[in-house]
């Protein structure tokens, strides 16, 4: 029923919540009022191995305002990692000031709570830790006999891998790095957390809120119905924010013990070492092909670290089991434990990573048949997802290729490097494919509709979480769609645990999910509507006239929306191709991006500016991946000496190109009724390689190691002559 | 952050008079307070000195120009007559930062900043630098941002500011208030020091000495003149390397050359021995070269800095090519 589709989906109208934001209305976790609270400040260790001797608080103690001291000799005992290593989830306890050992640089050894902030601030320096220090296992390269599988997920093949090789014409064998990388959000990690007679109440800046009430209630024990988890508004995730941390739990073990409400930010500092952070990732691939581009064998080998007390293994391989068509696949993954905190998840988890190492790859092999890199990748595209042996639900690689060569001009761009300069400028083309799964999962929410003045309006509660993406707005355009009012006359509230439960922000399925789930709460409130006055089904009728008819000034309905049967024999995912023009100075080894233009396919666009967004979004985060972002170890004492934003360095404005962003209209019903598939990781997905590959053809150096630097391309020569 | 307490100067007597060794003066605070938060500087007072009355521009006597030790790096930068007469120094502070740290950083501040040296910033980490004695973290850890010129074994670390480097190749003189309340000028090459056994000492100024002018000298590079800056992302990043570079041209011929590197020494560094070099010379990309390499003759880079040797040779090409070719 469609009486006014002023401002359903598929508009590219203004964030609804967006005036909250630039007026400061919106309440972020530690914004909103809550009486009596107390600041914590926690105290991080300065070894990266040993154990705690003895830790002296009396000073901090005595200092002006200090309420108390928690430490691992204080600290109640909280439930404990059941078995050796246990896999890192969105669900998984965050046990904190457990014991004496230390397994990092900065891990939390103590917190200190005090009447304000500035007091909890000096005393926690006051704080004085003698440690049993023993030599960190830090390097990857000096650790490779610790290597281990992880799980038996961990590893896939398919056909011959070396018959594969054997059978080609051409082969590659290469090795790409990808530096420890973190998230940052523009908001800081933080909670005021409130312990009350044993139940709980936390304002807290996270991506998915049931989970939260389940790490909260398993670590402490007590019944997930007495845990209640707000995020309103949650100021950027990139997956940092999917676990629960352990800075939530020292905050409620300080509010128990206080009877207070307790406030903890992390600093930006610590969010360095405490809140996730993307692996170092060694990535080995080798690709084998016939003269005519024919892929005959690939496969994709890859290195990484998690911490000495938890897994992480980010799927890197995954990318090279389904993008392409070839017969002899094989994938590794094998982690090495070592002493920093745990990864976890960082936009596009897998993608990001394994795309840079797939498609640089696959531009070495372009270049080795002397073949266009968007044929050799048309030659090789395949509708079966030969991994999972099922069909795609749609994919539209190929166009997206195609239609972003025509939009980019790829046809002026020269094969042989270095033959486009500009005085100092060399000028390369490069590009990347992009693929990204596209999840929908088991959503519900609840519609309230009343009537005001004779005009209906409805509001829409769920747990989900808008972490900056424009959920707000997506679900307010759905519930606008579905129940024929105007966007304004929706409300949005979402971020409570107290309302319907949704899987909340991750892995790109939050507009699918989120907005099904809103469909699903309308259609069933329409539908009772009109049963109960017995309206055919296919009638139209505006809301308005439904309530009057019904007698009803208000009226509240719930749905769930999950996947089909049908969902379940494809493999549903995203598309994408990036194109983008690098300058490089011979002289400097300074990079410019000059434009880029971006294809996705990614179902239907629900709101282009919000879609927009984050494709920008995602390119600038892969522009840094590519050029300027790592996280340097120091190599004796395993702390990170990119401790700031003056040192870790996410792009600037300057840093990036002009954009032309292209979504391919799709119609995709398989992937949910709606057709929405994700976009917030399609972005980021394939940025780094079509930099690299641009830079390759620009000076004719392959650059394998992110970010790809001026001094690293000053130690490359930027001298005339083409790499092998 | 510790407890300190905070003294609004009114005048100079009164900030000469409120210093004890364990105050600081306060500029801007774009560094200070950054290290305060970061436990590195421990002042139990701080004078603030930003507001005293030293932030005029104005023609000196010896023809060049003198600029106000409190005036912002914005307003000094975007100033008439630096634009005009001292393009170089303009181009060299604009590089620096962001337009909000400029608009509140001090020109007494600037020249005082600290080094951007990792293991400085991080208490825990072994610095000379920091705490005397603990020996230098970076010799044998990571040393990629670190000095290719001037060190010793207990520090390696550079100095950061790029107006310094700007300022090191137009030649300028730093006036100081004594606590006794008379005057000194320092030179500025004599203004920052190498790190030698005492690198907890950046400058040679004096306890309780305070920054209030800079003086520049005769403008000379103000047609030939351009400030390189190599850094990892285009805004709002350190040097790796930079060169200021200016050139004095009559008949062809060079007549006097300013050339100087940021990020690879504990101070600004000065090749006087290329200034001399290049007068005299007819300007081409063969002269600049060869002095490029005269200038890098000395470097002795580590481990992880072999890569300014090389970019630092270009970039003075570079530099020295883009101030002949241009004309403001
Ligand atoms: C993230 C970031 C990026 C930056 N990037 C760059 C860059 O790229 N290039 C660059 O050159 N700089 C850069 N800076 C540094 C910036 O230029 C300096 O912080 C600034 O110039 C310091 O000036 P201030 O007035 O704020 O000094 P303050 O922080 O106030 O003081 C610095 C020191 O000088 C002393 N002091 C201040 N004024 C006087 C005076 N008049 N007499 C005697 N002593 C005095 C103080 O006691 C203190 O020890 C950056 C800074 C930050 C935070
Ligand atoms: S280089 Fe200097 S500042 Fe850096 S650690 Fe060594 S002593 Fe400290």
């Amino acid at each position: 029923m469609k009486t006014i589709k002023a401002s359903g989906i598929g508009k590219p109208i203004d964030r609804i919540e967006g005036r909250l934001k630039v007026t400061g209305m919106a309440k972020y976790a530690t914004e909103f009022p809550v009486e009596n609270k107390v600041y914590a400040q926690a105290v991080n260790s300065t070894i990266a191995k040993g154990e705690i001797v003895s830790i002296d608080t009396s000073e901090a103690e005595k200092a002006a305002g200090v309420l108390a001291v928690l430490t691992h000799k204080n600290a109640e005992k909280l439930k404990a990692f059941e078995e050796e290593m246990p896999e890192l989830g969105t669900t998984t306890i965050a046990p904190v000031l457990q014991s004496n050992k230390v397994h990092y640089y900065g891990e939390y050894v103590g917190l200190v709570v005090a009447e304000t902030f500035e007091q909890a601030t000096y005393a926690a320096k006051l704080v004085k830790v003698k440690y049993k220090e023993e030599t960190p296992d830090i390097h990857l390269d000096k650790s490779r006999a610790k290597a281990y599988k992880p799980t038996e997920s961990s590893d896939f093949s398919r056909g011959d891998m070396d018959a594969g090789m054997a059978a080609a014409d051409q082969t590659l064998e290469a090795t790409y790095n990808t530096p420890i990388e973190h998230h940052h959000p523009m908001e800081l990690h933080a909670v005021i957390a409130s312990w009350n007679n044993g139940k709980v109440l936390a304002y807290t800046s996270q991506q998915m809120v049931d989970n939260s009430t389940i790490v909260i209630s398993d670590t402490f024990q007590i019944p997930k119905k007495d845990v209640r988890v707000v995020a309103a508004f949650v100021g950027g995730g990139f997956g940092s924010k999917l676990n629960t941390d352990r800075h939530v739990i020292l905050a409620l073990m300080a509010s128990k013990k206080l009877g207070k409400p307790v406030q903890l930010t992390v600093t930006r500092n610590q969010m360095f070492t405490n809140t996730g952070m993307r692996q170092h990732n060694e990535q080995n691939m080798r690709i084998g092909a016939k003269k005519d581009g024919t892929l005959t064998a690939l496969s994709h080998e890859t290195l990484s670290h998690t911490s000495t007390f938890q897994e992480y293994q980010e799927p890197c391989g995954n990318v090279s089991k389904m993008l392409y068509k070839v017969p002899n696949n094989l994938i590794k993954h094998r982690l090495i434990p070592l002493n920093f905190q745990t990864p976890c998840s960082m936009r596009a988890p897998g993608e990001a990573t394994g795309s840079f190492a797939l498609e640089s790859a696959m531009d070495e092999m372009a270049w080795k048949l002397k073949m266009d890199p968007i044929d050799f990748r048309i030659k090789n595209d395949t509708q079966i997802d030969l991994s999972e042996e099922r069909p795609f639900s749609s994919r539209l690689l190929i166009e997206c290729l195609r239609i972003g060569a025509e939009k980019f001009g790829w046809k002026e761009r020269k094969m042989e490097p270095r033959t486009n300069t500009n005085g100092n400028w060399l000028i390369g083309y490069g590009v990347s494919a992009a693929s990204r799964e596209a999840p929908y999962k088991k959503t519900s929410s609840k519609v309230i509709i009343s009537l005001e003045e004779g005009k209906a309006i409805a509001t829409i509660q769920m747990d989900a979480t808008d972490i900056g993406t424009g959920s707000y707005t997506i679900i307010a355009q759905t519930a606008s769609e579905y129940l024929g009012i105007p966007t304004e006359d929706v409300t949005v509230e979402l971020g409570d645990s107290n309302y319907p439960v949704t899987p909340g922000s991750g892995g790109s399925w939050g507009a699918a999910s989120y907005c099904n789930g809103a469909r699903a709460a309308c259609e069933n409130a329409i539908a009772e509507l009109k049963r109960k006055k017995n309206i055919p089904e296919g009638e139209e009728i505006a809301l308005a006239d439904l309530l009057k008819q019904n007698d009803l000034t208000k009226f509240e309905a719930e749905g769930t929306a999950e996947p089909s049967e049908e969902f379940e024999k494809y493999s549903v995912f995203s598309f994408g191709a990036n194109f983008s023009e690098v300058w490089v100075d011979k002289d400097t080894g300074m990079s410019r991006i000059k434009r880029m233009v971006n294809v996705g396919s990614a179902g239907k666009i629900l709101n282009p500016k919000t879609a927009y967004g984050q494709i920008i979004g995602g390119l600038t985060m892969g522009v840094g991946m590519a050029l300027t972002e790592q996280t340097k170890i120091e190599p004796n004492f395993g702390n990170f000496i990119t401790r700031s934003f003056a040192d870790y360095h996410a792009p600037v404005n300057l840093d990036m190109a002009n954009v032309e962003v292209i979504f391919l209209p799709e119609e995709d019903k398989i992937a949910n009724k709606m057709g929405v598939k994700g976009i917030g990781e399609l972005g980021i997905t394939s940025v780094a390689a079509s930099i690299a590959n641009a830079i390759f053809n620009a000076t004719g150096k392959r650059m394998r190691d992110l970010p790809i630097t001026p001094e690293k391309l000053i130690m490359a020569k930027l001298e005339p002559g083409v790499e092998s | 952050m510790r407890p300190f307490t905070y003294t609004g100067a009114k005048n100079k007597e009164q900030a000469l008079q409120s210093y004890s060794p364990t105050s600081h003066y306060l500029g801007g605070g774009t560094n200070l307070l950054d290290l305060m938060k970061e436990d590195v500087e421990r002042p139990d007072q701080l004078i603030e000195v930003a507001s005293l009355d030293y932030k005029k521009i104005f023609q000196n006597d010896k023809g060049g120009l003198t600029i106000g030790g409190m005036l912002s790096n914005s307003e000094t930068a975007n100033h008439p007559e630096v634009r005009k007469n001292y393009p170089l120094l303009s181009m060299s502070m604009l590089s620096a930062a962001t337009a909000q740290i400029r608009n509140m950083a001090t020109n007494g501040g600037n020249l005082l900043q600290r080094t951007r040296c990792p293991y400085f910033f991080e208490a825990s980490m072994p610095c000379n630098k920091r705490e005397p004695g603990s020996g230098c973290g970076a010799i044998k850890g990571m040393n990629s941002l670190h000095a290719i010129f001037g060190y010793s074994d207990s520090c390696i670390a550079v100095h950061p500011s790029d107006m310094c480097v700007g300022l090191a190749a137009l030649g300028a003189t730093v006036e100081v208030q004594k606590p006794d309340g008379s005057t000194r000028i320092i030179a500025f090459d004599d203004f920052h020091r190498l790190p030698g056994s005492q690198p907890e000492k950046d400058t040679n100024l004096m306890p309780g000495e305070l920054i209030t002018a800079i003086h520049l000298e005769r403008p000379e590079f103000s047609e030939h003149y351009y400030y390189l800056k190599i850094r990892e992302r285009s805004s709002y990043a350190f040097a790796l390397i930079s060169v200021a570079a200016g050139l004095q041209l009559k008949g062809g011929e060079i007549t006097k050359a300013g050339l100087a590197m940021g990020g690879v020494a504990h101070k600004p560094w000065k090749f006087k021995e290329v200034e001399k070099f290049l007068v005299g010379k007819k300007p081409d990309e063969s002269i600049f070269e060869a002095a490029a390499e005269l200038a890098m003759k000395d470097a002795k880079p580590f481990e992880g800095n072999t890569y300014k040797v090389e970019m630092g040779k270009k970039a003075i090409v570079r530099a020295l090519s883009q101030a002949y070719a241009r004309k403001s």
